[in-house]
């Protein structure tokens, strides 16, 4: 997917040492019926940090994600976002949102609203940014994702790749603090993957706080500071990309690297 | 349990739901509660308008009662169903071939004959039976549900054809299968497998409609119910009405609830993938709509 | 073959009744199924259950059953319902705001989850979501199905000529009746009336499907 060899597009790690906690997960367990998807996880996001979650599917990196900002709810344990407890419900819930971007697998742009309307949504109703403004800053980032000449258009008239970028730009309409990407690339055709990830790197270059949940290992060997493995609702190993794929210490890593890089 | 309507609920919510139930609760008993009462200053519980059912007057046995509603009157109510619903099968699965012929003026009349009955009223037809071509009346009941009928299940039919991926057909094809071979062995099994749940609603609709016998003159269960009230006084209305309405419901919710577990199964087994696909489960969704709003609708 | 023109003041009356009862009927059964729908997704669930129930007798009960309710039954509770064109309009919304209420809420669950996730995840509040995002979207995938229930009520209409209606099909009845050389033709103008409702109601449902299908 994304050459490797390209790595030195950010200078990894360093940069992240700055940051104070920005996401911190303590000792949170979450169960679907009988399934235990997260066991005891602890997970500390800096401010200015890129985290990529992998691991196989089932693994529950991808309900981690959606905990963050309670689009799953967890049964015990903490999750501080900005030092601050997740809201459990109302309002509050609504303003820490806003304050926490989300990227999904399936885009799930607002499939009546022009692309325009889907970034100018969040902060006209949610932040109460006038239109003139919001538009202003719309067209700006679709600008930067690179779809400014769709903007009229209906979600359904652009490609994978396109609802992607603009889910990306609708995102980064409301500033958030953080950015969840929950699989981003796992439902685009490979030729479209790249646009999606560029535009990815360069929010990492930015400075986004990110958490990235995919199978990309070139993204996370390009753009990330860490990376977390998850398998069976457990982090297993938290490394530096480079040491992670040169060097990984569990078993499990091992074994799952070596299943997807072989070919 | 999140849904398109609700996030999950956090403690405040929860509590609100539990005081809204509790409220709602006894809203619904008080309501219940005021129309017991209600019926009960009547005399709608008094044994003399409910004794038809066990010990009725005149000298007739409760067997007779009971006898003259099931075995006469669902029996016609069945005997017009049973007949009707083959036929309206067997038509219905040779309107939806016929519709899907190639040349677009050979597929003209099918198209035609099934707008035709899907738009007229079963009991417009029925009296076209009746009156028109001065059948009995049970022909003219048994006519009404087939020719209106045939035109839906051709209808779902279809739709259950359309939806089935294009894929399908190629690689029958592929294989080097004919025309109609492709048509009968490999989409149309697939096709009445899709439909099945759609299928038995219209069986339901079909049912329900068998009831417009009333109407015109046969003697099904509504029937029955009239003469034994009209026989046994007015007062007995009520008793027998129960009966009847409890049989309907009982037959019809055992064939939906059959549906709706047929349409589980069949809808997990054949779980649409998503992407590309998806204008296809599209179809699929549309189409069971139209079967089980549109058609279903229709009484 | 003249039976039809010779009678059309008797053709129209009857039409004019039908479509009546079709307008009015339409008008309440969707301020009523509507109503159910909301019930049927609320959180609360004696209020669900109460709706559920509603639904489920009325769409397994004959439409024929209830007029026979209403015309024979409710009298001996001594709700005295003259039979006539109102009676029919209750038992017609009554019947048909069961169907409405499937087609809302199957049209509110047409809705994808994750169209609602994306308008938490942005921020919005529940009522925000619910306005912006999930109605707007459930009004669309709801129109198509909400015109056929108002199409088979049209042609439900019809079995008001059982209880003492004259629409449409009671007067094809009496003029079938009244000539019994030309029943068929009679009954043919009856036809023409009711296709007069449902053919272009059902070319409409179909264009505004297509429509939909396209946004998605």
């Amino acid at each position: 997917m994304v050459d490797p060899s390209s790595a030195a597009a950010v200078p990894p790690a360093g940069s992240r040492a700055t940051g104070e906690p920005l996401v911190v997960l303590d000792g949170v367990n979450k169960h679907f019926g009988a399934l235990h998807v997260l066991q005891d996880i602890d997970l500390t996001v800096h401010r200015g940090e890129v985290v990529v979650v992998i691991g196989p599917s089932g693994s529950g990196k991808s309900t981690l994600c959606r905990t963050i900002n309670r689009l799953e709810t967890i049964d015990s344990g903490t999750i501080t976002i900005d030092g601050k407890p997740l809201p459990a419900e109302g309002k509050a819930l609504a303003r820490l949102r806003a304050d926490v971007g989300m990227v999904f697998q399936s885009f799930n742009l607002f499939a009546h609203k022009t692309v325009l309307e889907n970034v100018m949504l969040g902060p006209v109703k949610a932040k109460g940014v006038k239109r003139g403004e919001a538009k202003q800053q719309a067209l700006a980032l679709l600008e930067r994702v690179g779809v400014a000449n769709q903007a009229d258009k209906l979600p359904a008239q652009l490609s994978g790749g396109q609802q992607q970028r603009v889910a990306i730009a609708r995102a980064l309409a409301m500033s958030p603090k953080v950015m969840l990407f929950d699989e981003p690339t796992s439902a685009l055709d490979p030729e479209m993957i790249n646009e999606v990830l560029d535009v990815m790197v360069s929010l990492a270059q930015d400075g986004m706080t990110m958490i990235v949940v995919t199978h990309e290992m070139g993204f996370a060997r390009r753009a990330a500071h860490r990376v977390v493995f998850m398998d069976a609702g457990r982090v297993v190993e938290e490394a530096e990309p480079e040491t992670f794929f040169t060097a990984p210490r569990s078993d499990r890593a091992q074994d799952f690297l070596s299943k997807i890089l072989t070919h | 349990m999140s849904s398109v309507l609700y996030d999950v609920p956090g403690p405040v919510a929860r509590r609100r739901e539990r005081i809204g139930s509790v409220i709602g609760a006894v809203v619904v008993l008080v309501l219940v509660g005021l129309a017991a009462r209600y019926a009960a200053d009547r005399g709608i519980f008094a044994a003399d308008r409910w004794n038809v059912l066990y010990d009725p007057p005149k000298g007739q046995t409760a067997a007779d009662v009971w006898q003259s509603m099931i075995v006469r009157g669902l029996g016609a109510t069945l005997r017009a169903a049973v007949v009707a619903a083959p036929l309206a099968l067997a038509l219905g699965l040779l309107l939806a071939l016929w519709r899907t012929a190639r040349g677009r003026w050979v597929r003209l009349p099918a198209i035609m004959l099934i707008e035709l009955f899907r738009g007229l009223p079963v009991l417009l037809m029925m009296l076209f039976g009746l009156l028109g071509f001065g059948w009995d009346a049970f022909t003219a009941v048994v006519f009404g549900l087939v020719v209106y009928n045939m035109a839906i299940i051709a209808e779902i039919l279809r739709a259950g054809l359309a939806s089935l991926p294009r894929g399908q057909a190629e690689a029958a094809y592929a294989v080097g299968l004919t025309r109609s071979q492709t048509l009968l062995t490999i989409l149309l099994p697939q096709a009445v497998r899709t439909m099945l749940p759609s299928l038995i609603a219209q069986l339901v609709v079909l049912l329900k409609d068998s009831s417009l016998g009333f109407i015109v003159g046969y003697p099904e269960l509504l029937k029955s119910i009239q003469n034994n009230a009209q026989y046994f006084g007015n007062e007995t209305y009520i008793a027998l009405f129960v009966v009847g309405a409890g049989i309907y419901l009982a037959v019809n919710l055992s064939l939906t609830r059959l549906a709706v577990w047929l349409e589980r199964r069949t809808g997990r087994t054949s779980a649409p993938t998503p992407g590309p696909t998806a204008g296809t489960t599209d179809a699929v969704g549309s189409a069971r709509v139209g079967g089980t709003f549109g058609t279903g609708t229709d009484r | 073959m003249d039976v039809i023109p010779d009678n059309l003041p008797a053709y129209l009356g009857g039409f004019r009744t039908t479509l009546s009862l079709t307008v009015v009927s339409g008008l309440i059964a969707l301020a009523v199924g509507v109503l159910l729908a909301g019930l049927r997704v609320s959180p609360l669930t004696p209020l669900r259950a109460l709706a559920t129930t509603y639904v489920e007798v009325l769409r397994n009960t004959p439409l024929t059953l209830v007029f026979f309710f209403m015309a024979f039954v409710a009298p001996q509770f001594g709700l005295l319902a003259p039979l006539g064109y109102w009676t029919a309009v209750i038992c017609l919304s009554a019947y048909t705001a069961a169907f409405v209420c499937e087609a809302v809420r199957s049209g509110i669950n047409s809705v994808g989850m994750g169209q609602s996730e994306a308008a938490r995840a942005i921020g919005l509040t529940f009522g925000q979501t619910l306005g912006l995002v999930v109605l707007p979207q459930a009004v669309r995938s709801v129109i198509p199905p909400l015109i056929n229930v108002l199409i088979a009520l049209a042609k439900n209409t019809s079995v008001a000529a059982g209880f003492a209606v004259v629409e449409l099909t009671a007067s094809g009845r009496r003029l079938a009746l009244s000539n019994p050389a030309d029943t068929l033709w009679a009954l043919a103008g009856v036809a023409l009336f009711y296709l007069l409702i449902t053919i272009p109601a059902g070319l409409l449902a179909g264009v505004v499907e297509r429509k939909v299908a396209f946004a998605r």
